[in-house]
């Protein structure tokens, strides 16, 4: 190829916008002049509206490997993998103070205790999850029944829980076993640890609870210490614990270093898996570990939970002082 | 209610522009299998920001954007590019011979200009991918290569004229283009 003259290369952007049908008026007119005094540019002009209809039959051409149907049913079922995994969350004042509320498309995935002021815990962020959206009219509904139930209005919070957030298989047994204790009853870490036939592992049940991400609706306040004795609650707000408990006709009263501690003469009592349930001082139950037991408030409470009263000590006739 | 029909409003997208992404980059990775993975990964990528695209976005070059840059990261990965090379030059060696004449002409035809476009260096490659093959605006293209109109513009003539003397000899002369 020959060295092309500078008006040659000067023309040549012009050029191949003419050949790509995109040159403006003053383009095509400056093309026009240069190509009718230069046989090579007009060559060129040929090859270039040659090479562009190429490039038009190729780009409408079928291509063998064009089929999308595998890529694009692949991608339905990870959008909606996405979508049900996808988190919408509010955020809302409560009684118990600062409380976030997250819900996925399989139902609710987070209750969380917030600190008063500041951004989210690291550990809240984490399982929000990097898609999590503020929704908060989509969260509104469960905010006022979670608001009805901590004024007492409410006995059951009975959402569609998602529980993909669980740590671990033995988490969700743990948490599972802690949903199944009736409003208004508590019993031991050592309790739930038996329940779930893992009777040694009082520590990691107590770990398990204490990242339940489900606050109040798996009812982990409903979880003590053997000796009575509240224990813990998120981080050190067992304040929380006994303003729920106390809800649920739980009575406490104070113990040591802030804690509280629930009265067992004050309890009616079951032994758990049994169908009746007692006063406290029925047979040898005060003596016995809280580890096998189950505590109600209220004989309400244990009603409600399916216990009829016991033919001995008949709780029915001589219930104890309110 | 404003959250599902923003999921409805992301069906109509991935239905009207996924085939065409998918294409796009068929055309700049040359493997159905890099195609597939990274068409779908465009579109997942695009569904977690979809929320927060201001109404009245050009989705489509949009989507070419996020395309583009998945596709430059995947090249970037080490040893990738040489394999694609490889993998283009197997692909597109002919080999239907019971096609009719004029397809096999016409498969030759593309597969003699899309082995030249595989050739062409990066940033040229894509800007000529989404001009010729996928007619994108200029300013579109600056967009996704993060340069402006006027380079947009420089990438695709560089490309042109690589490509128009690549196939010196094998352009159809005589069969004028309707532009």
């Amino acid at each position: 190829m020959s060295p092309q003259p500078s008006s040659c290369r000067a023309i040549e952007p012009d050029l191949l916008s003419v050949a790509a049908g995109e040159a403006g008026p003053a383009a095509a007119g400056r093309v026009e002049v240069h190509v009718a005094g230069c046989r090579e540019c007009r060559e060129e002009l040929v090859h270039y509206r040659a090479l562009e209809g190429m490039m038009a039959t190729v780009r409408r051409a079928p291509r063998p490997d064009d089929d999308a149907t595998l890529a694009r049913a692949q991608l339905a079922s990870r959008l909606a993998d996405l979508r049900s995994r996808m988190v919408g969350f509010g955020i809302f004042p409560s009684p118990l103070g600062r409380i976030l509320i997250g819900r996925s498309e399989q139902g609710v995935a987070l209750v969380e205790y917030l600190p008063a002021t500041g951004s989210l815990p690291a550990h809240v962020r984490r399982l929000l999850g990097e898609d999590a959206v503020e929704d908060r009219a989509g969260t509104e509904g469960l905010r006022a029944d979670l608001v009805e139930y901590l004024e007492g209005r409410r006995v059951r919070l009975d959402w569609p829980l998602d529980l993909r957030r669980m740590r671990s298989d033995f988490q969700r047994r743990v948490l599972e076993a802690t949903a199944a204790l009736p409003y208004g009853a508590v019993t031991s870490y050592a309790g739930i640890a038996a329940r779930i036939g893992a009777p040694s592992a009082v520590r990691p049940v107590a770990q398990a609870l204490r990242w339940n991400p489900l606050a109040i609706v798996i009812p982990c306040h409903r979880v003590i210490g053997n000796s009575g004795a509240l224990t813990g609650y998120a981080g050190r707000r067992v304040e929380l614990k006994q303003r729920l408990l106390a809800v649920e006709g739980v009575k406490t009263v104070a113990a040591a270093r802030h804690d509280f501690k629930v009265n067992r003469e004050a309890m009616y009592t079951t032994v758990t898996g049994e169908q009746e349930y007692c006063v406290p001082t029925c047979g040898d139950l005060l003596s016995q570990s809280l580890s096998t037991l189950t505590l109600f408030g209220t004989r309400e409470g244990a009603e409600a939970a399916g216990l009829a009263p016991c033919g001995s000590c008949r709780p029915d006739l001589h219930p104890l002082p309110a | 209610m404003a959250k599902v029909m923003a999921e409805d409003a992301f069906e109509a997208v991935v239905g009207a522009h996924h085939a065409e992404i998918r294409r796009y980059l068929l055309r700049i990775t040359a493997r159905a299998s890099d195609a597939d993975d990274l068409s779908q990964e465009t579109f997942l990528r695009a569904f977690r920001a979809y929320r927060a695209l201001p109404p009245g976005s050009n989705v489509r070059a949009w989507l070419f954007t996020i395309a583009t840059n998945l596709g430059r990261n995947h090249f970037r990965a080490q040893g990738r590019r040489r394999r694609a090379y490889a993998a283009a030059a197997q692909e597109m060696r002919p080999d239907a011979p019971d096609r009719a004449d004029g397809q096999v002409l016409a498969e030759e035809t593309r597969e003699r200009l899309e082995r030249v476009i595989t050739g062409l260096p990066g940033k040229q490659r894509l800007a000529f991918i989404m001009r010729k093959m996928h007619e994108l605006e200029y300013s579109e293209i600056g967009a996704s290569l993060s340069c402006s109109e006027e380079s947009a513009r420089a990438h695709v003539f560089q490309a042109l004229r690589k490509v128009r003397r690549s196939l010196d000899g094998h352009l159809p002369i005589g069969m004028e283009s309707r532009a």
